[in-house]
This record gives structure tokens, sequence and C-alpha cells, in this order.
């Protein structure tokens, strides 16, 4: 068997464990990411949402019930993590608009306004009133944009449609990275006579940061984009710029396998196996972060016998009551009860009742965090990776 | 049958991650030709599409998905299914032994090498399906296994022998000679076994049997030295991938599982060897900007990336990981018509991510890569450990 020894392992690489693993490494901490396969980060619209339903995400963070982790960060810690992100992107070339101090509009691939609070500049003209002039472009053959949905919803809209020649998401995208391509899509623009009003559309610019920037100057108009369904370009472009900063200051990714077993020594956290079809890697580490995301990603499973369980260190769960308790009627109403399993943690971000003490959890794993009712999902993410950082340095100091 | 294709939920991620996907409006991707489709594969339903050939095998499918479905798998039984009931085609059937053709090819060097320049031949090429976008590799008289001595004394504690893979035997073997030469600098005593192809070339060219012909092959040989005390090593990371993944899985070597646990990469062998406290190589300083472009193979193993680490050792080097692009050569895939526009593309795509970060070096580990990405960058190319003896031999 080999091993590796680190100062932290981050199990989980979603926004929440990359982001734990770039505020360390910032220290000078030799860090390891270890992740089982992609994060659900890659599948979202890149906007990070703080908390929704309200005009000022940091004046309403006071007013969520008690136990919801972003009491634990508080609000100078979730403008540090924001701080940290947006400076991140930056570096990447990827930039952002908005401030956690205030919501904002983007323009929802069902014409409907979603409201988020970290906008990626692609998307920043997308808040648009109804009564406002649009004009959405369209790629020919493209199976994951519906332009009508769009248009129903505005007075004056108009379609325009350009043959890229390939219909997927990420054909477009990668097309739109080469010069030539983009030279031949501006003056099929310009030939077009689009009169007056902003331009959008579907997400496809370019799966490089940069290419946006370039094409809006080209274009010489206020374009914007719009999310579509996943596959999702703008939320690989920034998983893309968390993962290059990550290898840039040598972290070592371990990608594409689960961990398949914990060792202990008392009650600390010694070392993870991951596992593999022959010999096992042993990663060693003096602390560990757990982001390993809920159901979705697999960091939590639900048994048909109403048991929630933790995948990795077998971790005591929080679960909501019994089973017929776990869903509402309605499945699109948010605030399902089995939104708030989970892992409960002490305001140092260890897990409850375990005695545990170089074991830190953040993300969305975290029992009470409700993401898709309190529409918190990128923002509790990063903002408890940052402080579950905060805390494993103060242990390791 | 195996049921992990039930866990797919459709979220796209392989999809996501599929570099022929991006380029090829005419492949589905991994999650409908994987997942999906193999409900209508199932029983004695016999895939009908020709498709599933445009899967070049990198895996990185297998690497994002987090619900363990391994789409690559999938499609790969797909696609031997398909060429046992419709035969290979002349370029996938020569391309499947290629381990013959590397034996011919050194064995008469000099006319093969004019062979494969001469321009006449391009078009005869062309015509059995073959594309020369690139030159082909040179082949060498003198190849690895024809030229070995052991290396190393026999008190040594440390015994390994050396899996070369074809290309370092016949068309890299003053590379295969310096690699050996690295591990016995750092006191390790290497042998040279018989050897055949890893079984990768017939594998992905649609030819199960003859791959499972070489793995049991090399099984055999390999399982005789780990008993006598010896370790496996490799370099070439799709040769590692079949020994530590697909020996013990779908090539079934005898002994797969023994073999899988012994066989180690080189850099990952030293780092092991380093962190036991029996070695210590002293690195000198090399100022050098260098882009390491990481062969999809090494990806696939999540061992992590061994040479990484290491290089990271040598003072004045900075490194930038490249692992989101495949080069899209994928070994033989590129070099048949068929895939070509595919391979290029794709190795344009690689090659201007790489150019973008301003490298005074491109590195990898794999021969094709190295070879692929020198054509799309005109970098100049080496192999990670290269690097180290170059840093290791500065020492005055
Ligand atoms: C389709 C979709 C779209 C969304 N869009 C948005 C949006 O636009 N804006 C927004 O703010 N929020 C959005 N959200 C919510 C938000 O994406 C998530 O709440 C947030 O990204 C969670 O991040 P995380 O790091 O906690 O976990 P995850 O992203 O789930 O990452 C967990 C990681 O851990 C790995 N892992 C799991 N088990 C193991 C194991 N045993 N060993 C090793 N690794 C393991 C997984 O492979 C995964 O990579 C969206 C959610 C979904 C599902």
């Amino acid at each position: 068997m080999k091993t590796e020894n680190y100062d932290t392992v981050i199990v989980g690489g979603g926004i929440s464990g990359l982001m734990a693993a770039i505020d360390l490494t910032r220290k000078g901490k030799r860090v390891a990411v270890v992740s089982k396969g992609d994060p659900v980060c890659c599948l979202s619209t890149g906007c990070i949402d703080i908390l929704k339903g309200v005009d000022s995400p940091m004046e309403s963070i006071c007013d969520l019930p008690e136990n919801h982790p972003y009491h634990l960060v508080g609000t100078g810690g979730i403008d540090r993590a924001a701080g940290l992100f947006l400076s991140v992107m930056e570096e990447a070339g990827l930039s952002y608009v908005g401030n956690t101090a205030q919501n904002r509009y983007i323009l929802s691939p069902g014409g409907t306004r979603k409201q988020t609070a970290l906008v990626p500049e692609s998307m920043a003209h997308g808040d648009m009133e109804e009564n406002e002039t649009l004009n959405v472009i369209t790629f020919k053959g493209m199976k994951d944009f519906f332009p009508g949905y769009v248009t129903a919803k505005f007075k004056n809209a108009e379609v325009y449609e350009f043959d890229p020649g390939i219909g997927s998401t990420l054909g477009i995208a990668t097309k739109f990275d080469d010069p030539v391509f983009r030279e031949a899509f501006v003056s099929w623009f310009k030939s077009q006579g689009i009169s007056g009003g902003k331009i959008a559309m579907p997400a496809v610019l370019g799966t490089k940061p940069r290419v946006f920037g370039e094409l809006a100057r080209e274009l010489d108009r206020k374009i914007f984009e719009i999310p579509t369904l996943p596959p999702s370009i703008p939320g690989l472009r920034m998983f893309k710029a968390l993962k290059t900063c990550l290898q840039d200051s040598g972290v070592d990714l371990y990608w594409g396998r689960a961990v398949k077993s914990v060792e202990k020594d008392d009650d600390a956290i010694e070392a993870v196996t991951l596992a593999g079809m022959g010999r096992s890697t042993r990663i060693e580490g003096r602390s560990f972060i757990l982001a390993t995301g809920s159901f979705v990603s697999g960091g939590l499973y639900a048994r048909q016998d109403g048991v929630v369980k933790e995948s990795v260190f077998d971790l005591p769960a929080h679960v909501p009551g019994n089973r017929e308790s776990w869903f509402g009627h309605n499945f699109f109403e948010t605030g399902h009860g089995i939104e708030k399993a989970g892992i409960r943690v002490n305001k140092w971000f260890q897990p409850e009742d375990t005695g545990i003490p170089n074991l830190f959890v953040c993300g969305s794993i975290l029992a009470f965090s409700e993401t898709m009712k309190y529409g918190c999902g990128h923002g509790m993410a990063i903002a408890t990776g940052v402080a579950a950082a905060e805390k494993c340095e103060e242990y390791l100091a | 049958m195996k049921t992990e294709f039930e866990h797919c939920i459709r979220c796209t991620l392989c999809v996501e991650n599929c570099p022929v996907f991006r380029v090829d409006k005419d492949y589905p991707g991994p999650k409908q030709a994987g997942p999906d489709a193999v409900r209508f594969r199932a029983g004695n339903e016999a895939p009908v599409d020709e498709w599933v050939h445009k899967c070049a095998q990198c895996k990185r499918c297998d690497v994002a998905c987090p619900y363990g479905v391994n789409p690559s798998e999938l499609i790969q039984a797909a696609q031997v299914r398909y060429s046992e009931e419709h035969g290979k085609g002349l370029a996938a059937t020569l391309f499947a032994g290629n381990y013959y053709l590397g034996l011919l090819g050194s064995l008469f060097a000099p006319v093969a090498n004019a062979v494969t320049k001469n321009k006449g031949m391009k078009k005869l090429f062309r015509m059995l399906g073959i594309s020369t976008y690139m030159t082909f590799p040179r082949f060498h008289f003198r190849t690895l296994s024809r030229s070995w001595r052991w290396k190393g004394d026999v008190k040594r504690k440390r015994k390994v022998v050396f899996f070369h893979g074809c290309y370092l035997d016949n068309n890299a073997p003053d590379l295969g000679r310096s690699m050996t030469g690295l591990l016995a600098d750092l006191g390790i005593r290497v042998k040279v076994p018989r050897q055949v192809c890893c079984g990768v070339p017939a594998l992905a060219n649609g030819d199960l049997k003859q791959a499972k012909g070489f793995a049991a092959k090399n099984g055999s040989i390999l399982a005789g030295y780990i008993d006598r005390g010896y370790d496996v090593i490799y370099s070439c990371t799709s040769c590692g991938n079949a020994l530590t993944q697909e020996y013990p899985g779908v090539l079934d070597a005898p002994e797969g599982k023994k073999i899988s646990e012994n066989t180690y990469d080189i850099h990952e062998y030293i780092l092991m060897l380093m962190e036991a406290g029996e070695i210590n190589p002293d690195f000198a300083p090399l100022n050098k900007r260098v882009a390491y472009h990481i062969p999809c193979h090494l990806r696939s193993m999540g061992i992590g990336y061994p040479a990484a680490k290491l290089l990271r050792m040598i003072p004045g080097l900075t490194l930038h990981i490249h692992d989101d692009n495949c080069c899209g050569l994928s070994g033989s895939y590129g070099f048949k018509t068929k895939f070509e526009d595919n391979a290029t593309q794709l190795g344009r795509i690689a090659g201007e991510a790489i150019l973008e970060r301003d490298p005074d070096l491109l590195i990898s580990d794999c021969g094709a890569c190295r070879m692929q990405l020198k054509h799309f960058t005109k970098l100049s190319t080496m192999d990670p450990t290269e690097l180290l003896r170059l840093s290791l031999s500065n020492r005055p």
C-alpha cells in the first residue's frame, strides 16, 4: 500500500470542498482533494445564489431558522468567502458582477426572472423588464434551448437563427472558442440588420472564460447569455476555474475514486483509502474536511426503512421524521421535509456527537441547509467551505 | 449482466467530459451511447449503430460519473459486439495487431521507415483507411527488448521488471533505456522480461479475443516474477491502465488481481521508495515553464498524478497541469481516416490550451500524446522521466 501525507485531505470536489482547499492552500497548507466524480456546480448556471426571495441577502440572513448553517458562518464570514470566490474567478478571467448585499435578476431559460446574487459577466444584461425589446439568437439543431419559452414572456421579441454546424451545447460552445468561427458568426450577425434592444443567446459563448468579452466587443451590442438545461457551459467554466487555481498551487487531486475505507487512531481520523481495481491508494492527513454533498452526489443516501446514512465516515445523520413526512404532495414545491436531512455540526463545523477532533464538515451535506427552499445553493456551499477551512486551520495551528 | 447502468440519473456530467461529443455532431455522447442504449442491447439485441466506434475509450466519462456507471465499459462491450457481428475493417484489423506491425517494423526498420515516409505510400495508406496527417513514429532495429542487459547489482533490495509495451520497445528504445537507467541509478535492480503487447490496441479495435490472448501471456509471465519478489513497473499509461484495471477486469488475465496489486507507475514507485526513506534523490534546479499533458489513461486509473508530485520537487520548475483535454490521437484512433477529423480537431483544441500558458516545454507520459501534441503545438516534448534525469544529472 502506498501512503501520502497531507495537512488536510478534503473529501468531495464540489464548490464547497474546492473553496475550502483554496483557502487552506493560500495559508500554506499541503492539501489533497479526493472526489468520486464531478460535482453539481458543473450543471448549475454558474450564478451564486445566496438567499432568494429577499432584496438583500445580508440583511435577511438573521431571519433564517436558528439552526440554519449560515448562522455558524455569520455575515462577515459570508462576505469573506464571496470575496475569495470572486478573486479566484477574476484571476481566471471569469468576471462576475453583483454583491452579497443586493440580489439581482437574470433571464432564465423559461423566460422568467431568476433571482440570484453573484452573476457571471456574461449574464449581467439578463436583468430584463417585460416591456423591453429583446432579440433572441438561437442555433439550428440545438436541442437544449427553446426560444419560444423566452419570447412568450416579452411583447417585443424577435428570434434569429444561426447554423453553427453542430447541435449540442458543448459542440457550439467549442466552436465559439475558435476565432475563425466567431468571425463568421459576427459577419452573419451584422448582416441580419437586428434593430434596437438587447441580444440574448443560450449560454454557449465559448468554453473558455475570455470568449464572451471578445464577442461582446466584436458585436458592440448589449449581449447576454441565458443559462441552458444541463450540460451547462457557465457551470463548467466556473468549475474549471476553481480546479485550475488549485492545480496551479500544487494541490493534488484524486479524481474518479470514492473513499472506500477510513482509519482511525482513537477518535481522530488518520487516513482514507480509495476504491480501485488493484492496490489501494491510502491518503494520510492531519485533518479532514467532508464535502461530499447531499443525496444527488451521494454524500447522503436514504434507505427504504427511513434511515439516512452518511457515506464516507458513517457519521450520524439528522433525519427529519419518518419516511412519510419526507415529501410534500406537490413535487415542484420546495421545503420537502427531506431537505433538512444531513450532518449536524457544532460551531467549529465538527460533526456533533462523534468526538472526532480533526474532521470538519461543509456544503450541502449540512443538516437544515434546505438549499432549494431558501435558494442558497452555491452561497451556502462557499460560505461554509471557507468557514470550515478556517476552523481547520485553527485546529492545525 | 452488470446493472450499474441503472444508477444513471441522466445528469449529463459524462457528456460534459466527452471529447468526441464536443466535435462530432454524429456521436450521441456517452450517456446515450452507454447507459441509455444498453437497455436496447440487452439479451440478444445486436448493437446496430456503427457510431459506437466513434468512442475513443478515453474513459473521461467514467471519471466524471458520481454514480459508478462507467459508460466507457458499456460502450466498449458494444464496440466488441459490433465488430464481431459486422467485421472490423482493414485498418482496425491492422491496428489490433499493432504488436506484430511493431515486430515487423523494427526488424526491417530502414525499409519500414522509408515506406511510412514515402509519398506514394501515403495514398495507399489512405486507401486502406489509415490517416496520414502525421508521419508515423520511426521504427528502431535496436529495440529495448533486443538490446537488453540487467541493470543494478544482484544484492539490491528492490527488484523490478519493466513493462515497456510496444511504443518504447519499437519506437523509442533510447527513452526506454533511459528509464531503466533512472531506476538503476536510484538503486533498483531492473530486468526487462519477455513480454507481448498489453492488449489495449486489440481491445480498442474491437478484438477482445486477441486482447485476452495477449493478457493471458503477459499475465503468466508477470505473475511468475511477482511470486519471486519482483514488482512490475510501467511508464506507458495505457499499458498501465490495462495491467492494473483491465487484467483483473474485462481482459480476465490469469492472476489479474495479483498483477494489478503489484504493478506501479514508474513515478509512483519512486515516490513510494522516497516516502519509505529508502532513497533520497537530490533534485537540482531547472528553470523551465513546463506544460504537463495528462494522458487520459493516467487520469482514469485514479492514482493522482505521481510525476507531477516528483516534478514539483525540482526547484525553479513551474508546472501547469493540462488534464481537461484528450489529445485526440487516442492510440490508434486518430490513425484511422474515419476518425481523422475528430482527432485533428481535438489535437488543435488541446494544443491551443497548452500554448495559452506559454510553456518552454511540453511533457507527457504517453508517446502517442507527445507525438500528436508536438504536431499541433510545435513545442519540444519530453517524457517526465527525462526531466527527472536532467535534474538529477545537473547536480555537481
Ligand atoms: C441541477 C442543479 C442546478 C443548480 N443550480 C444552481 C445555481 O444556479 N446556483 C446556485 O447557487 N445553486 C445551484 N444549485 C445548488 C448547488 O449546486 C449545490 O447546492 C452546491 O453546488 C453543492 O455543493 P457541494 O460542494 O456541497 O456538493 P456537490 O457539488 O454535490 O459535490 C460533492 C462532491 O463529492 C463527491 N463525493 C460524493 N461522495 C463521495 C465519496 N464517497 N468519496 C469521494 N467523493 C465523493 C461527489 O462526486 C461530488 O463531486 C443547483 C443544483 C442542481 C442539482
